[in-house]
């Protein structure tokens, strides 16, 4: 087992300059996701941790040794690849054995830890079988398998799931976390899937433009994002800009807003409002900090929660409801912002 | 600069790759640039620069330049329109059409000038015995027919998959906005299949200015520039004039080989690409098809002529006079060139081996993206090849090998590493091609789990690139057994194999046995070709049968 380390590290393509200036710290048995959208740097990332590029500038460590310039094979690193790159012409057993014969395990020993990684898994009885006869869903298990057998002390995943669907995704994913805990590895998870990286890290790192945006567990990621990129890209959110108006008071347009925020000051702000967060009510509540007048534009029923847009003061609104019942709400309707679920950032819009 | 010699160093600690370059790049050098420079340099700058002054030289290179126009235009003109033919879904017969346009493949290269001779010439089957005219068929006349037949399956190879990978969607959109049929065809199939046109132009053209095998065989006294290399070595023992005469050959084909690479191969490839939907392609109206099925017919009897010819020779008691049927040109053939054939065999099936190992190991190699200067010139090495042609090899390795300190001349060896450098590209696109069409990630993932780089190359890409292997192997092995252009350069009665034997007994007039011989090494060559269908057939472990 080992803590992954990496330090101010770069990796440049040419021009493009991939990643940039990267540190981050991944503590032993922690299981932190690279988070954000295509490009932003989370693959090139890991692929230097799996030393399949150098990096340009800083440094990767891996136990606290630096492994910069150590090829993969020598890297005490496990990868499970998008598209799975299993072996097309080695069996699924061949394929999960492959690593222990380059680590010159003796066969019979070979055989054991392979039945029992498959075991693992939950696959049995598909030794013999290639990967092109088995569902994607079982490939992925013999990629996991195939990654796990060697005992890596770090497990890399490169958006393991993305060719499952979506029903597959959520029991897998469950299933890799379980896996991770049990066995206590190290591991690293590559997602543009805000859901999934929420899901199952311990800790989140939202990259964009090559740079990390936020380090922090999901439930800090999430409602208490350090930028508007993370709160936009993680979870769905209704930016307000404003202006501080004295110690725990913002105005929006026509509006104050009690906000938490005790420090005061001046400047420009944006409040991210999770539409979770937001409180619908048919009728006027009695409570009138936070509560705006306004009319409902559209509704949309998503089984679980009712999602209504709201225009407001100005202003559109996204609203979730929980549980809607029968009938879902139209017309006028007010709409509450509790003061301990606004999230401020210190910036203006953009 | 530290940035870069951060990264080389990172990726250079893998000995055995390191040393897999090292070792390509001196095979390389050593049997490909070694023998091309010992050629072109043995020649002094006078002589080069008597060449205007020589009228021989002079003739030569005129008539070269003729034949492959002439030949060029006519073969590509044959080949485009059987092509346009064979794709035309209601055709009938359009299976039986491109079986027949393959046959020339296979073929030694001199055979259809030889079965012309048999059908055309002076004691013609079709000439004397069914016209009772008094043709001489030897000379350009007889050298442009025999080419066009010779060449023009290269060009309907080509063209074929041009016109296959034309949508047909875009036949049907054509008509719909109101094409007839001619107009159709003029502003639609034509602009599409123009790059496809031009690259078989010049691959044809390459051909016919290398072309040895006929040109030896029918062109009597016309001057060639490919033949000349030969009649100065075996009449009068004059190795610079044979180099000078290949050097000068040389030019014109490099230069159309570079073209190629630069301009034309290019565009093909976006021509290619988008395979969309597979509609039926529309139907062919009579006046058209017609006349086409007519042409096809044609062209196709005149490839089949070849065959009845050799084969009918092969048993034929003396060709022109007496054509009761005898069995003595086999025992005849089969004394004197049977251990020939043996030894072609056993030349071919080793140059086709060790041509393909080089090649996958080349291949590998230059996909390697860690020294791009160095897999930049590996990737060069290995298609110049390409440029050359036979006759150049030829000379080239007799100037390289022959003597001390690397006497290799009168063994089997100076004709199997000559065929197998020649025939190097061939297994280097093959293994090129196939390389591309696996996905990086699955090599990352041995590597991952701990395959340094050799290892992978054993452990992934030899298992799964064995098909392009088969077909790198087949493909050499035809062209080694059936070579004529290097191997009358670098046979002695020690290492004597079939087609040199067949060109001595076409020239003596032995006809018969030439025959025979002849089609024993098409036996030969169409059961390396079934035992790969069948191997392919009966697929590749682990992987989707092509």
């Amino acid at each position: 087992m080992a803590d992954v380390r990496l330090v101010d590290v770069s990796k440049r393509f040419g021009l493009m300059t991939a990643v940039d200036r990267v540190s981050l710290h991944v503590p032993e048995g922690g299981f932190t996701t690279l988070l954000g959208p295509s490009g932003c740097g989370k693959t090139t990332t890991l692929r230097m941790i799996a030393g399949f590029y150098s990096p340009d500038e800083g440094d990767v460590l891996i136990g606290g040794v630096r492994v910069n310039d150590l090829p993969p094979y020598r890297r005490q690193t496990a990868m499970v690849f998008q598209e799975y790159a299993l072996f097309p012409h080695m069996t699924v057993l061949e394929n999960v054995s492959y690593g222990l014969r380059m680590r010159r395990v003796p066969t019979p020993e070979v055989r054991r830890r392979a039945d029992d990684a498959l075991k693992l898994v939950g696959l049995s009885g598909v030794d013999g079988k290639f990967p092109a006869r088995l569902s994607g869903g079982q490939q992925q298990r013999v990629a996991l398998a195939r990654a796990l057998v060697v005992e890596p002390e770090v497990l890399l995943l490169d958006e393991p799931l993305s060719n499952l669907d979506a029903k597959l995704r959520v029991r897998v994913r469950t299933e890799i976390r379980l896996l991770q805990q049990q066995l206590g590895k190290t591991a690293i998870y590559v997602t543009h899937d805000q859901e999934e990286a929420l899901a199952i890290s311990d800790r989140i790192a939202v990259m964009e433009g090559g740079r990390v945006q936020q380090i922090g567990t999901p439930l800090e990621i999430y409602h208490h994002p350090a930028n508007r990129f993370v709160a936009d890209f993680v979870g769905l959110a209704n930016f307000v800009e404003g202006e501080r108006a004295g110690p725990g008071r913002v105005r929006a347009g026509v509006i104050t807003f009690a906000v938490p925020d005790g420090a005061g000051g001046v400047g420009p702000v944006t409040m991210v409002l999770r539409p979770e967060a937001l409180r619908l009510h048919r009728a006027q509540p009695e409570r009138t900090e936070n509560v705006l007048r306004g009319r409902v534009r559209t509704a949309s029923f998503l089984g679980t929660l009712a999602r209504y847009w709201v225009d407001a003061e100005g202003l559109s609104w996204i609203v979730d409801v929980p549980s809607p019942g029968e009938a879902l709400l139209g017309g006028e309707v007010f709409v509450e912002v509790p003061r301990e679920r606004i999230h401020l950032l210190n910036e203006g819009g953009s | 600069m530290a940035v870069r010699a951060l990264t080389l160093k990172g990726q250079g600690r893998d000995p055995g790759l390191v040393a897999a370059f090292v070792v390509m790049s001196a095979v390389l050098l050593g049997f490909v640039l070694y023998p091309t420079y010992r050629v072109i340099s043995y020649p002094t700058l006078a002589d080069y620069l008597a060449v205007p002054a020589n009228p021989r030289w002079l003739a030569a290179m005129r008539n070269s330049l003729m034949m492959m126009v002439l030949s060029t235009t006519t073969a590509s003109l044959v080949g485009f329109v059987y092509a346009y033919g064979m794709t035309r879904e209601d055709l009938p017969g359009r299976r039986g059409f491109r079986l027949i346009s393959l046959l020339p493949l296979f073929a030694p290269p001199f055979m259809v000038a030889f079965a012309y001779i048999l059908m055309f010439g002076r004691q013609g089957l079709v000439t004397r015995a069914l016209l009772g005219l008094d043709v001489n068929i030897f000379g350009w006349q007889g050298l442009w027919l025999v080419q066009t037949v010779a060449f023009f399956p290269y060009a309907a190879l080509i063209m074929e998959h041009i016109f296959e990978a034309i949508n047909p969607t875009l036949e049907h959109a054509a008509r719909d906005l109101g094409a007839r049929e001619w107009t159709l065809f003029r502003t639609v199939t034509l602009p599409l299949a123009r790059p496809g046109i031009a690259a078989a132009m010049l691959l044809v053209a390459i051909s016919v200015l290398a072309d040895f095998g006929n040109a030896v065989v029918i062109a009597g006294s016309l001057p060639l520039l490919a033949t000349e290399a030969w009649f100065r070595i075996e009449g009068l023992g004059d190795l610079n004039g044979a180099a000078l005469s290949v050097s000068l050959l040389l030019l014109p084909t490099v230069a159309l080989f570079i073209f190629e690479r630069a301009w034309v191969s290019r565009r093909l490839y976006t021509g290619i690409t988008g395979r969309g939907s597979r509609l039926a392609r529309p139907a062919t109206p009579w006046f058209f098809r017609w006349p086409l099925f007519g042409f096809c017919l044609i062209v196709a009897a005149f490839v089949l002529l070849v065959y009845v010819a050799v084969l009918a020779g092969a048993f034929a008691r003396t060709w022109g006079y007496n054509w009761s049927f005898t069995l003595d040109h086999w025992r005849l053939g089969m004394t004197q060139g049977g251990a020939q054939l043996v030894n072609s065999v056993r030349v071919g099936a080793i140059s086709a081996l060790l041509t393909s190992i080089i090649a996958l190991i080349t291949a590998f190699l230059t996909s390697r993206r860690q020294w791009p200067s160095v897999e930049r010139t590996l990737d060069f090495l290995a298609v110049l090849p390409g440029a050359l042609p036979g006759v150049f090899i030829g000379i080239g390795f007799l100037l390289a090998f022959n003597a001390p300190p690397f006497a290799l001349g009168g063994t089997p060896w100076i004709l199997i590493l000559a065929l197998t450098f020649w025939h190097i590209p061939f297994g280097y696109q093959a293994a090129a091609a196939g390389l591309k069409q696996i996905d990086r990630a699955i090599e990352e993932a041995a590597q991952d789990l701990g395959a340094s780089g050799l290892r992978v190359l054993k452990d992934v890409y030899l298992p799964l690139l064995r098909g392009p292997f088969l077909s790198s192997f087949v493909t050499s092995f035809i062209r080694a057994v059936t070579n004529l252009s290097i191997v009358v350069f670098l046979v002695t009665p020690r290492n004597l194999v079939a087609t040199y034997s067949i060109l001595a007994m076409i020239g003596g007039g032995f006809w018969g046995a030439a025959a025979a011989l002849t089609t024993a090494l098409l036996l030969v060559t169409f059961v390396a070709v079934g035992v790969a269908r069948v191997a392919v057939a009966r697929g590749i472990r682990g992987l989707p049968v092509a």
